[in-house]
């Protein structure tokens, strides 16, 4: 029975035009999002291996020259692009992918691509995600939102029910009918999408994007899920198709389109994160009292140019400032990115009465492109750039001048780069991404559950009579 | 004359009957209550966030006057010999003071229509700090800003106008002729010495009158009110003006929609439905479209390529200035050296070959610099092209290009800040290369970032292209109507 209702719904979506024409448009704006985001991560890929390359070489390749200018001319670590950044670019065009690994200070990324961008930028970027979270919803409603309420008004619904036709066997075959007009668009997409995918995938990865790929069509299956039960509830509750319309082109407005921003905001405002200058002043006072206490404890005196620390000791004075700053900035640096992690987990609650949060914190997490992803790069690199602080300050101390006031002078050879390893990040593996993103997950599961729910009780108070 | 004023007096009278029977929809006040929340919070929402943007910049030119106040003062003690200077903060030497420790901040003040487009505020800079250091090093991002609200977006006036406002235009006309067609008052109507264009013209201004009320005046009295409270001088009318102008352009477009929709005689229920789909393609899908296509057809150089290109020239200069960076420090444990001594001082060679790295650096990557700067006005030229694919864009890029917060004015913060990096090169590089100490009369001259605002012509006129640009398809929309409202059947 179950079956034989799904296939009388979709057939009756296919005959009168929705799913051809909402459908082929969402298809077509799937693919051509498919197209762009292979071609972007396929070229940002390729230039930030060649960077990364380049990079090292010109490391390996400098002259004799003193050890601590080379740390201040430093490398650059270049932020992978995910595989699954075709499919959801997430904070990337908003964050920057260079780090500058320089001496004495934790650097931030630079370059973020929506700073050479236009205000059309505020608009949005056109990628899988976007179209899923956004027009998603959009097609179920379309496809859906008379699925009772139509029925109710024509007539059928009561003959259908006075058939004993059980209310929730009906739920389940509009439901399972929705699901199957929305697999018919995205199945077709998501093979187009796998076989990107595993193009794209660096060869010891490809696991473990496809496994996160076919994660992420669970989370997008239970996002749609929920929308298919609200649109199936909301027509059920609704005495005609128009106020079923009606609520639901209003919430979808509210959700996709609104809380986002609102709810931006609020987070913003429930934790408040520093100015820039706040922050900076708030890291060069500490970073200064922790560097006068570790000399006046090692030099006896916080005298930077004095007499009481020979610039033959400026090898050992040059560990021990990067030492004692490495807390510090793990300090400052944690505060600031828990304060946003706090934020977000805000939004990802949020997703309770909003979904759409939780499955673009779920979606960005999988794909690699959230904020936890790129917080673990910023750590890579930074611990990246502290070995080689490490390495050159050892070899400063090594190499300390024995004529008492020459330190500068001293120029270390080719070996010493070569001591330094390329820099090498590895990417968090799956069950790391879905141990960060299990908040938004059983929230989305809990939120598919309470929209079957709201739906079936919607159903049952429907009567032939 | 005579054949106008009774025209005129039922345009009136259906006018004010149409507002009595809106008044009269307990969901319109509901809706209408509900649009009002949403204007005046995003009004103080940008308020709210303008000041936060004021204070911090207030915060930065503080510590920046400050800091340059005891610096002369560390200067004048040194010069009466009551003070001695630390090796890199020594504000006789201009090679320090070129450096990060006298770094001046070029700051983009906000200007009164700000609240209400906070644009790309958040995405472009409106403070650098400015050193002898290359533009490749300090014209980045500076506001810490979590990656998640980027993304997200303000909600803001122009947010709320652009997206909203449509809508509800919608909820209040989708019916305007089908739902009296379907009620069968519109034979009634049309069967009195009604013309069918003076009962359209009617409904619409009463309900342009509900909904302007709200989007325009509400808005404009918060403003004028917040900067009156907050003893700000009450400039911006004529922006005030342009941007009332700007907004009655964008409704008149979604009026003029939904009239040409409702003349082609359908169902309301599917002029609701096509309605929708237009605002999904306009306001979202088209936006997004032509930012694709603006970005693929002039994309921005690669800034990967151009962090490669930096550490190239960079270690060019480091090796051509080699010689000067093995040089030692003199003045460890011999303080006198830091001193000036007939107007000249002495530059550490590492210092020396500090300036001249970053000199070098500077000059071999100005080319790399210009050519972003050609292609962010390359990609700016072709959105003001294209943008009237949607209103939408029009309305936003109009919006934030009055309050202040568009590509425009940030492009010219950027070159003006490029302006004073020359203007405080052109101060500091012939006394760095002269080993001239800095005495206080030089300190008083030391160049200042001085903000020069947009001509008002020139707002002025973008403002009037993108009125225009609004006008033209609201128009061409209400033609379409008319001549469809001339085959219009009653039945």
């Amino acid at each position: 029975m179950l079956r034989r209702i799904a296939a009388r719904e979709f057939l009756e979506r296919v005959r009168d035009g929705r799913l051809y024409w909402a459908g082929g448009l969402i298809l077509a704006l799937l693919l051509t999002a498919l197209a762009v985001g292979f071609a972007h991560q396929r070229a940002a890929q390729a230039e930030q291996k060649a960077a990364q390359a380049m990079d090292y070489q010109d490391w390996l390749h400098q002259d004799h020259r003193h050890p601590h200018d080379a740390a201040h001319q430093g490398m650059h670590a270049f932020k992978p692009e995910p595989a699954l950044s075709i499919l959801d670019p997430g904070i990337n065009p908003y964050i920057g992918s260079t780090i500058w690994l320089q001496a004495h200070r934790q650097s931030e990324v630079k370059f973020n691509p929506a700073q050479d961008a236009t205000g059309l930028q505020r608009f949005g970027n056109l990628s899988v995600g976007w179209i899923l979270q956004v027009l998603g919803p959009l097609l179920i409603i379309v496809l859906g939102f008379n699925a009772f309420a139509g029925e109710r008004e024509q007539g059928i619904l009561r003959q259908t029910l006075s058939l004993g036709v059980e209310p929730l066997r009906l739920l389940g075959g509009k439901a399972l009918a929705l699901a199957g007009c929305a697999g018919a668009l995205l199945l077709p997409a998501a093979l187009v999408a796998g076989a990107a995918l595993a193009v794209v995938a660096e060869p010891g990865e490809r696991a473990d994007t496809l496994l996160r790929f076919a994660f992420l069509g669970l989370g997008y299956a239970a996002y749609l899920g929920i929308w298919i039960f609200v649109v199936l509830g909301v027509s059920a509750a609704s005495r005609t198709s128009r106020v079923a319309i009606t609520v639901l082109l209003a919430l979808w407005i509210a959700q996709a389109v609104m809380a986002p921003r609102i709810l931006s905001e609020a987070s913003r405002l429930a934790h408040p994160s520093a100015t820039r200058l706040a922050f900076n002043q708030a890291l060069a006072a500490d970073l200064k009292a922790t560097s006068d206490r570790v000399w006046l404890q090692n030099f006896g005196t916080t005298e930077r140019w004095g007499a009481d620390v020979p610039l033959r000791q400026w090898g050992i004075a040059l560990r021990l400032d990067d030492q004692a700053s490495y807390p510090v900035y793990d300090r400052h640096f944690a505060r600031l990115w828990d304060t946003w992690e706090q934020q977000q987990r805000l939004q990802e609650w949020s997703g309770l009465v909003v979904p759409v949060l939780s499955m673009r914190a779920f979606s960005m997490g999988l794909a690699g492109t959230d904020f936890a992803h790129h917080r673990d790069f910023a750590v890579a690199a930074e611990q990246h750039r502290r070995h080689i602080q490490d390495l050159m300050s050892a070899d400063l101390v090594k190499h300390a001048d024995p004529l008492g006031d020459q330190h500068f002078a001293y120029q270390a050879s080719p070996e010493l780069w070569a001591s330094v390893p390329p820099f090498h990040y590895h990417k968090p593996r799956l069950g790391w991404a879905l141990g960060r993103q299990a908040l938004s997950l059983a929230v989305l599961c809990l939120g598919l559950v309470l929209a079957a729910a709201f739906a079936a009780a919607a159903v049952r108070r429907q009567s032939a009579l | 004359m005579t054949t106008h004023a009774p025209r005129r007096a039922r345009f009136a009278m259906i006018a004010l009957q149409e507002f009595r029977l809106l008044g009269r929809e307990p969901a319109l006040w509901m809706v209408g209550l509900l649009f009002l929340a949403l204007v005046v919070y995003a009004t103080v929402n940008g308020l709210a966030q303008t000041a936060a943007r004021h204070a911090a910049q207030a915060a930065v030119q503080q510590a920046d006057q400050s800091t340059r106040s005891a610096q002369r003062a560390l200067l004048l003690r040194m010069l009466a010999g009551t003070d001695a200077p630390k090796p890199f903060e020594n504000p006789a030497n201009p090679a320090v003071m070129a450096s990060s420790y006298g770094g001046s901040h070029a700051l983009l003040p906000g200007i009164a229509l700000a609240p209400v487009a906070l644009g790309q505020s958040d995405l472009f800079p409106s403070q650098f700090k400015v050193t002898h250091q290359s533009r490749v090093v300090f014209m980045n991002p500076s506001d810490i800003e979590s990656p998640w609200h980027l993304l997200s977006g303000h909600f803001d006036l122009a947010f709320v106008l652009i997206y909203v406002l449509p809508l509800l235009i919608f909820a209040l006309s989708y019916n305007l002729l089908s739902g009296e067609r379907e009620s069968g008052t519109l034979r009634l109507l049309l069967s009195q010495p009604l013309h069918l264009r003076t009962l359209v013209a009617g409904k619409l201004a009463a309900r342009a009158v509900a909904l302007l009320l709200p989007s325009v005046v509400v808005p404009a009295c918060v403003l004028l009110l917040a900067r009156w409270w907050m003893g700000e001088p009450a400039g911006g009318g004529a922006g005030l003006l342009w941007w009332a102008a700007l907004v009655g352009a964008y409704a008149l477009f979604w009026f003029a929609l939904v009239v040409a929709v409702n003349a082609f005689g359908a169902s309301s229920a599917t002029n609701a439905m096509v309605l929708v789909i237009a605002w999904v393609l306009l306001v979202l899908v088209v936006p997004v479209l032509l930012n694709l296509g603006v970005t693929t057809a002039s994309p921005a150089p690669s800034r990967t390529e151009l962090a490669t290109r930096t550490r190239v020239v960079t270690a060019e200069a480091m090796s051509k200035h080699a010689d000067l960076m093995s040089t030692d420090y003199q003045h460890v444990g011999r303080g006198a050296l830091l001193l000036p001594k007939d107007g000249k001082i002495e530059i550490a060679g590492r210092a020396l070959g500090n300036y001249r790295i970053q000199r070098d650096v500077d000059a071999a990557i100005q080319p790399d610099l210009d050519r972003f700067d050609r292609q962010s006005a390359r990609q700016q030229a072709l959105v003001a092209r294209f943008a009237i694919l949607s209103p939408a864009a029009v309305a936003y890029e109009g919006m934030t290009g009055l309050a202040g917060t568009g590509g425009r004015r940030h492009a010219r913060f950027a070159e003006q800040t490029t302006q004073f990096h020359r203007q405080w090169k052109d101060f500091f590089f012939p006394r760095i290369d002269a080993r001239a100490a800095l005495s206080a009369e030089d300190f008083d001259a030391i160049p200042r970032f001085a903000w020069r605002e947009e001509p008002p012509s020139v707002v002025r006129r973008h403002a009037l292209v993108a009125v225009v640009q609004l006008l033209l398809p609201g128009l061409l929309l209400l033609l379409l109507a008319t001549l469809r409202l001339r085959r219009f059947s009653v039945a």
